[in-house]
C-alpha cells in the first residue's frame, strides 16, 4: 500500500485534468456490460460492511440497483471487527454467505490473502481513481474504496469554539474530564488503527492519561456522534469525518477539528472472498465502487470521493489539504490486536 | 421379530421423541463438552479452561455477571412479590392496567428497555436528569444509568414479569381459609400475610428468582449496550469476545461450561431450599377466596404499582416512542425535531430491515409450533405414563431450562453449523435453536394442562373404537386448545424478542429483528434504533392482541 502523502492526492487532482470522465449512468463500458449480464442471472449481493454507516451504505446499494437493475445489494452493517468475525465464523463452519468484504482493518486482508480466502480482481474503473487509492495490492486482492478520515468533533452548545480541543494532545487536559466519547478498538477497525497510531506517536502512556479523563466507551468509531448529539458528552474522539457533519446537516450542533498533530487516515480495503456465492456481482460492485456512481451515491453522507474530478463533501478539505497521521499495513496487522489487548486493561473493557 | 411387530405406535412416537429431544438439547451440549476439552487439530487437552480462565480480568466477568444477576434478581422480586401479591389478594382497583404492565414489560425486548434507559438516565442528557437539575438546581445527576446498579435495576425492570407470573398464580391458590385460621389464632391481616400467605408461595418466589438469576446471567443485549460504556465486562459480553478473531469456539466452550455448573447448582439450591417442607395449599375440597379490603392502603400499593409501571413500561416506552419520531433525541420535543424519517428510512430505503421483521415473525412461529407439539406429546406420555422411564423424556424437555441462551447457541454452533449438518446461516439452525431454548416452557404448559385431564374422557373415546393418536387429536388436543394456544403465544413473544441464541446462528439472510437492533445499535443511532423497536413492538402486540381476544387477557397464567 503506498502511504498517503500529498503528493498521491496533487497527482490525482492534476490527473482529473487529463483523464476523460468515466462512464456516465445507463451507458455501460463493455466491460462492465458483460459483468452484468452475468451477475443479473446471480441476481443479489450481500455486503458485510464496516465502513459506512447503515443508512449511507443502503443509499448506496440503491444507487447500484438503479444503475444495474435486477441486483439487490443485502448491506449487512456493523463495525469492522464484527464484521470480520461474522466472515471467521462463516469460513470456520465452512458456509459461503459474503459476497464483499469491507472493513477498516487492513490487518484483515493481509491475513485473508495468506490464508489465499480471496478472488482476485482488479476493476478497470480504478484507472480512474486518485492514484492513493489505484492500486493497494499487487496481486490484486483487494481494493480499497474508502479512505476514512477519523479526527475530533464537539458539541457546539457545550463547547465554545475557541476553548475546543485543537489536538489529539489536548484531550489529556483535565478539563475534559467526563466530557469525552470514544469507540473501541474491539469492535471498530478505525479506533484499532487509532490506537496504533497515536501509541507510535504518543505512546501508550498517552491512553493511561486518557483514562484519567473518564471517556464514555462506545463500541462503533461513531457512536460518539449521537452521544454528542444528546449533549450526553461534549467532545468525540476519533469520530469519522462523515458521520459528524452528516449530523451537523441535520441541524444537530456539531462542529469537527482537523486535529494540529495530525488527522488519522485509515486505508480502507474490499475484497471478495473466494468462496463467494456471487462473484460475478461481487466484481460488478467493484466496478461501480471504483467508479463515478459511488462517490455520487457517498456525496450526499459526506464520504470523501476518491475520484479526482469530485469535490469534497461540503464543509470538509480536499485530502491535500490535511495533514494526515496513518499506521502502515504491517503496522496495523501486528498492532491492532495488541492494542485490543491493551485497552482492555486499561479501560476495563 | 413378534415384540417388534406388536410394537404399539406410542412406544415409535416415544423412540421418535427420544431422538429429537437427543439431538436439540443432549447433543449440543454434549458436543460443547467436547469441544471444550480438545484443541482445534483434535487432540485431547486441558488447555481451553486455562485459555478461558487464565486472565483475571475474564474471571472478572464472571464474577461480575453473578453479582449483576444475582442484584437483578432481588430487585426484581421487591418488584413482583408485592404487586402479584396486591393483584391476587386484595380489592386493589385498576388490576387491568396492572395486568397490561406486566405484559408490557414482557413484551419489550431488553435491549430496547436499555436504550429506553440510556435516553431516561444518561448523566447529563437523561429527560430525569435535566428535569432533576432544572428543579433543583442541582449539577450532579439524580440516577446514572451507566453504573453497576444502574445496569441491575434496568435488567430488572424487564424481568420481574417472571417471578409475578409465577408468584401470582401460587397466590391464586392459596384460599382464605389459611388467612382466617391464622386471624383467629389472633394475627391481622399483615402477620397473616407475612407469616401464612407468603411463606405458602415461598417455592414460587425461589424459583422466579432463579428463573431471573439464570436468565440475567445469560443476557447479551443490556449488558453490551449499558455495561461497555459503564466499563463492566459480563461473562456474555466476554464470551462474544472469544468469538472475535480468531474465532475460538473451544475457549468459549470452556468458558461457558461453569455458567452451566452455576445453572445446576442453583436449581440444586432451590430444590435443598424446599426439601422436605409441605406447601401444599390445593386440596380436594374447594376453598374460599376472598379478597383482602385494603381501605387507604390501596393509595400505597396503587403507588407502588403505578411505580412500577412507570420506570418499567411508561417511561422507557414513551421516551423511545419520542427518540423514533425525532431528528435527534437530544433536542426534545418540538415541531422541528419531528420526523418520519427514521419509519421511512426502515419500510422504505433500508434493503433488509422488512425481512428481518418477517424473519422474526415466521422463525417464533415456528419455533413456538415446534415446541408446543413436541411439549404436547412429552407432556402426554408422561402423563398416561405410556412407556417406561417417561421420565427422562420430562428431563430433556426441561433440561434446557438451566442452560443459558448464549451457551446453547455457542453448543449449537459447535454443532451444527460445520459439515455434515451445514446449517449455519440458514433458517433451520435459527428455529431449531429456538425450539429447543424455549421447549421448557412449552412443556411446563403442556403438562400443567395434561395435569387437569383426567384421563376418563380419552378412556370414553378408546372404548368407542379410536385408536391412541385418534384419542389424541380427536379429544386431547380439543380440550387442551386453549391452554396449548395460550403456550404457544408465550413461547412466541419471548423468540421474537431472543437475542443471545441467535447471536451467533444468524446468516444475511436469517437476521432477526434482535440481532439487527443490536447491529445497529453498534453506531449509536438510537433514532433509527428507537423505530425498529416500535415496528417489533406494534407486530408483536398486534399478535398478542389477537391472541387474548382468543384467549382472555390472563392468557398467560392459565393453567387448563
Amino acid at each position: 500500500m503506498p502511504i498517503l502523502t500529498k503528493r498521491h492526492f496533487l497527482a490525482g487532482a492534476t490527473g482529473s485534468i487529463l483523464l476523460p470522465r468515466a462512464t456516465q449512468a445507463a451507458d455501460l463500458a463493455p466491460h462492465e456490460q458483460a459483468l452484468y449480464d452475468a451477475a443479473k442471472k446471480e441476481g443479489e449481493l450481500t455486503w458485510y460492511s464496516g465502513q459506512l454507516q447503515a443508512e449511507t451504505g443502503e443509499a448506496v446499494g440503491k444507487a447500484f440497483t438503479a444503475r444495474y437493475p435486477g441486483i439487490k445489494v443485502n448491506v449487512v452493517r456493523s463495525t469492522s471487527q464484527v464484521a470480520y468475525q461474522r466472515l471467521s465464523q462463516d469460513m470456520q463452519a465452512g458456509v459461503a454467505l459474503c459476497d464483499m468484504f469491507s472493513s477498516t482493518d487492513y490487518g484483515h486482508y493481509n491475513l485473508l490473502k495468506r490464508e489465499g480466502k480471496l478472488l482476485p480482481y482488479r476493476p478497470k474503473n480504478a484507472d480512474g481513481m486518485i492514484p492513493a487509492a489505484r492500486d493497494p495490492d499487487p496481486d490484486h486482492m483487494f481494493q480499497v474504496f474508502y479512505i476514512g478520515l477519523y479526527l475530533l468533533a464537539y458539541n457546539t452548545k457545550l463547547v465554545a469554539e475557541a476553548d475546543a480541543p485543537k489536538s489529539w494532545k489536548d484531550l489529556l487536559d483535565p478539563r475534559w474530564k467526563g466530557k469525552l466519547a470514544v469507540g473501541h478498538p474491539g469492535y471498530s477497525g478505525a479506533i484499532g488503527v487509532m490506537g496504533v497510531v497515536l501509541s507510535k506517536l504518543y505512546g501508550w502512556s498517552y491512553f493511561d492519561a486518557l483514562e484519567k479523563n473518564k471517556p464514555q466507551i462506545g463500541r462503533s468509531a461513531d457512536d460518539p456522534v449521537t452521544l454528542m448529539n444528546a449533549g450526553e458528552r461534549a467532545v468525540g474522539m476519533g469520530v469519522s469525518l462523515a458521520a459528524p457533519l452528516l449530523s451537523q446537516s441535520r441541524g444537530n450542533p456539531l462542529k469537527i477539528v482537523y486535529p494540529t498533530d495530525g488527522t488519522l487516515a485509515v486505508y480502507s480495503p474490499s475484497a471478495i472472498p473466494k468462496n463467494a456465492p456471487h462473484p460475478n456481482v461481487a466484481k460488478l460492485f467493484m466496478e461501480f465502487a471504483a467508479g463515478p456512481g459511488y462517490a455520487e451515491a457517498t456525496r450526499p453522507f459526506f464520504i470523501m470521493p476518491l475520484r479526482p474530478e469530485a469535490s469534497p463533501p461540503d464543509g470538509a478539505r480536499p485530502f491535500a489539504e490535511v495533514k494526515t497521521i496513518q499506521a502502515t499495513p504491517a503496522e496495523i496487522e501486528d498492532g491492532v490486536p495488541d492494542i485490543k489487548e491493551k485497552w482492555r486493561d486499561t479501560f476495563g473493557v | 421379530m413378534r415384540r417388534l411387530r406388536n410394537l404399539d405406535p406410542a412406544s415409535l412416537v416415544w423412540i421418535a421423541l427420544v431422538a429429537v429431544l437427543l439431538l436439540l438439547v443432549a447433543f449440543p451440549m454434549a458436543k460443547l463438552l467436547l469441544v471444550s476439552l480438545h484443541t482445534r487439530s483434535g487432540a485431547f487437552t486441558f488447555g481451553n479452561y486455562l485459555a478461558a480462565y487464565g486472565r483475571a480480568r475474564y474471571v472478572d466477568s464472571l464474577v461480575n455477571s453473578l453479582l449483576l444477576a444475582s442484584e437483578t434478581a432481588a430487585i426484581s422480586t421487591v418488584f413482583a412479590v408485592p404487586m402479584a401479591w396486591a393483584v391476587s389478594r386484595t380489592d386493589i382497583p385498576g388490576k387491568a392496567a396492572i395486568w397490561a404492565t406486566v405484559l408490557g414489560a414482557f413484551i419489550l425486548p431488553p435491549y430496547l428497555g436499555a436504550i429506553g434507559w440510556i435516553l431516561l438516565a444518561g448523566p447529563n442528557s437523561g429527560v430525569i436528569n435535566q428535569v432533576w437539575r432544572f428543579a433543583t438546581g442541582a449539577t450532579d445527576p439524580l440516577v446514572n444509568v451507566y453504573t453497576f446498579h444502574g445496569l441491575a435495576c434496568v435488567m430488572a425492570f424487564q424481568s420481574f414479569p417472571l417471578i409475578f407470573i409465577f408468584v401470582k398464580s401460587a397466590l391464586d391458590l392459596v384460599s382464605s381459609e389459611m388467612e382466617d385460621a391464622a386471624n383467629i389464632l389472633g394475627a391481622n391481616t399483615w402477620v397473616a400475610t407475612w407469616k401464612v400467605t407468603l411463606p405458602l408461595v415461598w417455592p414460587s418466589i425461589v424459583g422466579g428468582a432463579i428463573v431471573v438469576f439464570l436468565e440475567s446471567v445469560a443476557l447479551f443485549g443490556t449488558p453490551a449496550i449499558i455495561g461497555i460504556p459503564a466499563r463492566i465486562n459480563t461473562a456474555t459480553t466476554q464470551l462474544w469476545q472469544f468469538f472475535e478473531y480468531p474465532v475460538r469456539v473451544e475457549v468459549a466452550a470452556a468458558y461457558a461450561m461453569p455458567l452451566l455448573l452455576i445453572a445446576l447448582v442453583a436449581i440444586g439450591a432451590q430444590r435443598l431450599m424446599l426439601h422436605r417442607r409441605g406447601f401444599v395449599s390445593q386440596t380436594g375440597k374447594g376453598g374460599e377466596r376472598r379478597p383482602i379490603v385494603l381501605g387507604h392502603w390501596r393509595w400505597l400499593a396503587i403507588g407502588y404499582c403505578g411505580f412500577v409501571a412507570a420506570v418499567a413500561v411508561a417511561m422507557p416506552a414513551l421516551v423511545l416512542a419520542e427518540a423514533s419520531f425525532a431528528r435527534a433525541w437530544g433536542r426534545g420535543l418540538s415541531p422541528s425535531n419531528l420526523t418520519l424519517a427514521n419509519y421511512r428510512f426502515l419500510l422504505f430505503e433500508h434493503e433488509t430491515a422488512l425481512a428481518t421483521i418477517w424473519n422474526t415473525i415466521w422463525f417464533s412461529a415456528a419455533s413456538a409450533s415446534f415446541a408446543v407439539v413436541l411439549a404436547l406429546l412429552v407432556a402426554y406420555i408422561v402423563a398416561r405414563k405410556l412407556v417406561r422411564f417417561a421420565g427422562a423424556l420430562a428431563f430433556l424437555a426441561t433440561a434446557p431450562f438451566v442452560i443459558p441462551g448464549i451457551v446453547m447457541a455457542i453448543g449449537f454452533y459447535a454443532s451444527f453449523a460445520a459439515p455434515p449438518f451445514s446449517l449455519y446461516g440458514t433458517a433451520a439452525i435459527v428455529v431449531l435453536a429456538f425450539t429447543a431454548r424455549f421447549l421448557p416452557i412449552a412443556y411446563a404448559n403442556a403438562a400443567a394442562a395434561m395435569g387437569t385431564l383426567h384421563p376418563e374422557m380419552e378412556e370414553a373415546g378408546r372404548i368407542l373404537g379410536l385408536s391412541r393418536l385418534g384419542t389424541i387429536r380427536r379429544i386431547t388436543i380439543p380440550l387442551l386448545k386453549r391452554s396449548l394456544l395460550g403456550g404457544w403465544l408465550i413461547v412466541f413473544i419471548v423468540a421474537t424478542r431472543e437475542l443471545s441464541a441467535a447471536i451467533f446462528l444468524v446468516g444475511p439472510k436469517t437476521r432477526t429483528m434482535a440481532v439487527l437492533l443490536y447491529d445497529l445499535s453498534e453506531a449509536g443511532n438510537f433514532e433509527v434504533l428507537a423505530a425498529l423497536g416500535g415496528i417489533l413492538l406494534l407486530v408483536t402486540m398486534a399478535l398478542v392482541g389477537i391472541g387474548m381476544k382468543l384467549l382472555g387477557r390472563d392468557f398467560m397464567l392459565r393453567r387448563a
